[in-house]
């Protein structure tokens, strides 16, 4: 049979190489252009990622959902004890998050404040990579301020300016003080940059009230992909119930569910591509089909079976399909490649869209093995499907009608 | 060795346009034996020559092929039977289009498992007998009429079947070529030993054959 | 003749039912996929820039000449009642809005975050941009120090109706000036900047709280369908700077590009792919019968006949697969039309990208003549290459054929 199929395949070229063709088409498409949403959406989550978020963070209960100086950790040493026995963890930094009004001579804002421990923080997030101008924050920096720069734009301030800081302390009470503008950075995105002011824990601590006080502790981790056990095991130590492990998986759930429905309708749209293929691959499967019923017919009066004709049918596509595949996979696999390492730059597009939080101009692709078997699975499993109703067709027919066909 | 008893065909039955095809046919054709089934057209000798190529069920009676009741038998196994022991020879489109000559006489036997030697041989040596071993490399379609007929009869013998059944073998075929082909299919019912019975209305094969089944309306008028 | 010809291009059609099915539901179901989604792309884009220009710039906005570079109080229209009077005369505005905003500090008693308090005329609103429909719950109640707020900050600050927020900033005096506020209602507006920061509160208030002279504003916009107002009221004007809402947002228009390319190049693909189809039978169609064509032309009838024949054959596998296509749009578009794509699971999600929770499809005519002259198109040119085939045929030599 298996011959009988090749020989079939050479003879009706018409079919073949629209087969050939359209196969080939509907596998690049498909693998390329998830490789691209995969890619973008990847990179996206990990740029906001890195900015501040952390793999996995520690809160009080009701922190995130109400607020308040009510559900902070009180006892931050407690926890930090049992966190440094834990496989997995890196290492850990605690925060004190405020907001507060900050004026300039000009001008005032709103803005975040947090006390950060400046040596570890500076592992744990990119705000000390994002320098642009002046210094960034020690242990003794005392009452300098390490500020964003839309912020700084905001407030129409330059480095050394003076600060006056209005707010509200960790028992609920005044608290003033004056920041001097120490160090400004620039992270790419927008929010974090107009909104986020860092200063030392050892400092702030004291104007807070917040020693051994914390919003929430900031955990790093060996290995990312890791994470849902180590939360488990964080969980299992800490052993209270005020208290909720979370990862960045939540964290940043907004973002990671933004993905999923553009995915969702990244799908859809191939999905509409890939249905319109099928149909014509099957067209021309069928029409090529039922164009040899005569054919058919005498074969099944001298003995072939069904499961031959089925074979037979089988063994076309088949042959069809990988031909088309392995053109098109290595040339895939190649351009999506080629894309991770060297993402399509379009200038200007975090500019446009910094509103969504879109940090970088770099398309990166995403080159994941997996994907593109899976991918490549489909589009064999399109094809194959696309020989039932043909094959349907000619067993409806007995051998005699067959051969009296006209 | 192919025995028919009281055997009933209908098409249509039930309907208003029902054909009684064949009537309480009763019949017994030997081994060897190189007979037709003859008649007018719509007289039934199509209907009788598949019913016993277990191409196609009636509705009465049974055929026995070697006292095994072939009437008894689902679909897969009469597919089986006609592939181990029967041959067929059409009126036309009997070959396959993209195999040539070669594979065409041995596509039975690749069928059936045969190993490659013996296909090799066999192929040549029926091939020689119809006088067509100059042509396996040929497609069909660089073949004239008679000369696709003689490989359908090739193919159809190479397996070594015990009957061939050939359904008006020579409509498409000049005079010559006829008998041409009546001659050739003559020697295989010699030298093989094949039983060979044809269904045709065409006066040279009648004048080739040993027997004539003569029908009529369905009925065996003559034997 | 013509009727002949028809009737035979009709039976003709059928003659193969299976693979003609095929065809027409190849057609039918890749039409009415690629409308729906057409249709619901259109949606949300459209969606998105109507309420964009509804709920803040409108076609038009005035700004003082250094307020988009520096948003503060101090950059304001001083006599921006007056200019609103004026515009609102002129010929071609279809409403006029204005609006005092300053950035400050919302905080509530747990949580604080960057907000904007925004100062509207309810009325006003409502005639130029239909405010009341932006209501997402509670009411437009500025009763006893009411304000509303954007959904995206009452998310931040843990807002409901009836929460308290106290908002801080810096007045044209220089001073720090606080004032608490009731959260009436939450709005959402889809511009994402609104609804992450806005507090919305009666513009009088909002002048008295920031002490300015209550002719002031930091904005007016306009709502207009005249093309030519902008150059009239740049001239007018030139001591503002005049805006239209593409150049304020040039993302929106950037996005509104993508669309249509990104929806050219779907139908483009998808109808390339039909063509291929139709080709494949319509090809094997007319072979099978070129026996049957050889002896017409033997008998005298004329090529051009047979060429219309096979055209309308070919355009009536077209037609039915379009109106079948068409059919299941319509039902597609409409429930997608009414009921909208729910995609509330990801309410969060949405909201935060300025997309509603339910994406509503529109329906325009332009889909279906598109398509229409796609698929007609396609039907035709299918069968010139066939076609060329038959012209060429002899008829003595065709009859003869081997069967």
């Amino acid at each position: 049979m298996f011959s009988l199929a090749l020989k079939n395949i050479l003879f009706y070229k018409g079919r073949s190489i629209t087969t050939v063709l359209l196969t080939f088409v509907s596998a690049m498409l498909f693998v390329v252009y998830v490789s691209m949403m995969d890619g973008s959406h990847k990179s996206m989550l990990e740029n906001s990622l890195k900015i501040y978020t952390g793999a996995i963070e520690i809160y009080k209960k009701e922190y995130r959902d109400v607020g308040g100086n009510e559900y902070l950790i009180k006892d931050v040493e407690k926890i930090t004890k049992k966190l440094e026995l834990i496989n997995g963890v890196k290492s850990y930094t605690t925060r004190y998050e405020t907001y507060g009004l900050l004026s300039s001579k000009e001008n005032s804002s709103a803005s975040m404040i947090a006390g950060v421990e400046a040596l570890k923080e500076s592992e744990h997030s990119s705000i000390q990579k994002a320098l642009v101008s002046g210094k960034y924050l020690s242990d003794l920096s005392g009452n300098c301020l390490y500020m964003g720069d839309g912020l700084v734009k905001k407030l129409k301030i330059s480095l050394n300016d003076e600060l006056a800081f209005v707010g509200a302390a960790s028992d609920d009470s005044f608290a003033a003080d004056i920041f001097k503008l120490c160090g400004i950075f620039k992270t790419g995105s927008f929010g974090f940059d107009s909104t986020s002011s860092f200063v030392s824990r050892d400092y702030f601590d004291a104007l807070m009230y917040a020693d051994n006080k914390a919003s929430y502790i900031n955990i790093k981790v060996d290995n990312l992909e890791d994470v849902e056990r180590i939360k488990a095991d964080i969980q299992k130590a800490l052993n209270d119930d005020t208290l909720e492990v979370l990862t960045w998986k939540t964290l940043m759930k907004t973002m990671v569910d933004a993905m999923e429905v553009d995915s969702i309708f990244g799908y859809i749209s191939l999905a509409l591509f890939l249905i319109v293929i099928f149909f014509v691959i099957m067209i021309y499967g069928f029409v090529n089909i039922s164009s040899r019923i005569k054919e058919f017919g005498v074969l099944e009066s001298i003995g072939l079976s069904n499961t031959n004709i089925l074979k037979l049918l089988f063994y076309e596509i088949f042959i069809l399909t990988s031909l088309a595949i392995l053109i098109a996979t290595p040339i895939a696999a190649s351009i999506t490649y080629y894309y991770t390492q060297n993402p399509i730059i379009i200038e200007g597009i975090s500019e446009m869209y910094k509103d969504y939080g879109i940090v970088s101009d770099e398309i990166p692709f995403d080159f994941n093995p997996f994907t593109i078997i899976w991918n490549i699975g489909v589009i064999y499993l399109l094809n194959l499907i696309s020989i039932i109703y043909p094959y349907l067709y000619i067993k409806s027919f007995s051998p005699i009608e067959a051969s009296h066909h006209v | 060795m192919i025995r028919l008893e009281n055997v009933n065909k209908y098409f249509y039955k039930g309907q208003a346009r029902e054909v009684h095809a064949l009537k309480n046919i009763n019949l017994e054709i030997q081994s060897g034996e190189f007979s037709l089934f003859s008649g007018a057209s719509g007289c039934g000798k199509t209907t009788l020559l598949n019913a016993i190529g277990a191409l196609d069920t009636i509705d009465d009676g049974a055929i026995y092929l070697e006292d095994k009741n072939i009437t008894l038998l689902n679909d897969e196994q009469r597919t089986q039977l006609r592939l181990d022991e029967i041959g067929f020879v059409f009126q036309a489109y009997n070959l396959v289009p993209v195999l040539n000559v070669y594979d065409n006489i041995a596509f039975i036997m690749k069928l059936r498992g045969f190993k490659q030697d013996e296909i090799e041989k066999r192929v040549l040596e029926v091939a020689t007998l119809l006088e067509i071993e100059h042509k396996l490399d040929s497609l069909p379609s660089n073949l004239s009429g008679g000369q696709q007929q003689r490989v359908a009869v090739a193919r159809a013998v190479a397996s070594k079947p015990k009957i061939i059944l050939a359904d008006e073998p020579t409509a498409n075929l000049d005079s010559k070529n006829s008998k041409n082909l009546m001659d050739m299919m003559r020697t295989l019912n010699e030298k093989e030993g094949v039983t060979i019975l044809f269904a045709s209305h065409d006066d040279l094969v009648m004048s080739s054959v040993d027997r004539v089944v003569l029908l009529e309306d369905g009925t065996i008028v003559s034997k | 003749m013509f009727r002949l010809i028809l009737k035979m291009a009709w039976k003709n059609s059928f003659l193969r039912l299976s693979r003609t099915l095929l065809v027409i539901i190849m057609i039918a179901v890749s039409m009415s996929m690629m409308l729906a989604l057409q249709g619901l792309y259109d949606g949300m884009a459209e969606n998105m820039l109507d309420k964009n220009k509804r709920s803040d710039s409108g076609d038009i906005t005035l700004y003082a000449k250094d307020y988009r570079l520096n948003p503060e109080i101090k950059n304001s229209i001083l006599d921006a009642q007056s200019i609103k009077e004026d515009i609102a005369k002129m010929n071609g505005v279809k409403a006029v809005m204005m609006r005092l905003n300053a950035d400050g500090l919302a905080s509530t008693a747990r949580k604080s975050s960057f907000a904007s308090i925004v100062g509207i005329d309810l009325a006003e609103e409502e005639k130029f941009g239909e405010f009341s429909e932006f209501l997402n719950s509670g009411a437009l109640n500025f009763s006893k120090r009411g304000a509303l707020v954007g959904i995206e900050l009452a998310k931040t600050l843990k807002l409901r109706i009836g929460s308290k927020v106290i908002f801080s900033t810096q007045d044209a005096s220089g001073e720090i000036n606080s004032i608490a506020l009731r959260v009436r209602g939450i709005v959402q507006t889809t511009n994402i900047r609104l609804d992450n920061f806005a507090i919305y509160v009666p513009r009088e208030k909002v002048s008295s709280f920031l002490a300015l002279n209550s002719t002031t504003a930091t904005q007016i916009s306009i709502s207009s369908d005249d093309e030519t107002l902008q150059k009239t009221l740049q001239t007018k004007y030139s001591q503002l700077d005049v805006k239209s809402f593409f150049e304020l947002q040039p993302m929106m228009q950037m996005m509104q590009d993508m669309m249509v390319i990104f929806n050219s190049i779907t139908f483009f693909i998808v109808m390339l792919v039909v063509f291929i189809g139709i080709l494949g039978v319509m090809y094997v169609s007319i072979l099978d019968r070129v026996r049957e064509f050889g002896i017409m032309l033997g008998i005298g009838m004329r090529y051009k006949y047979i060429r219309l024949q096979i055209i309308l054959e070919s355009l009536i596998i077209g037609f039915i697969g379009f109106v079948l296509g068409s059919i299941f749009g319509v039902l597609f578009l409409y429930y997608l039309g009414v009921y909208g794509l729910d995609l509330s699971e990801f309410a969060d999600a949405m909201q935060s990208f300025g997309y509603e929770t339910i994406l509503y499809a529109t329906i325009k005519l332009s889909y279906f003549t598109n398509t229409f002259l796609a698929i007609m198109m396609a039907s035709v040119l299918s069968v010139l290459l066939p076609l060329r085939k038959i012209k060429k045929l002899n008829p003595v030599e065709v009859i003869k054929a081997q069967i």
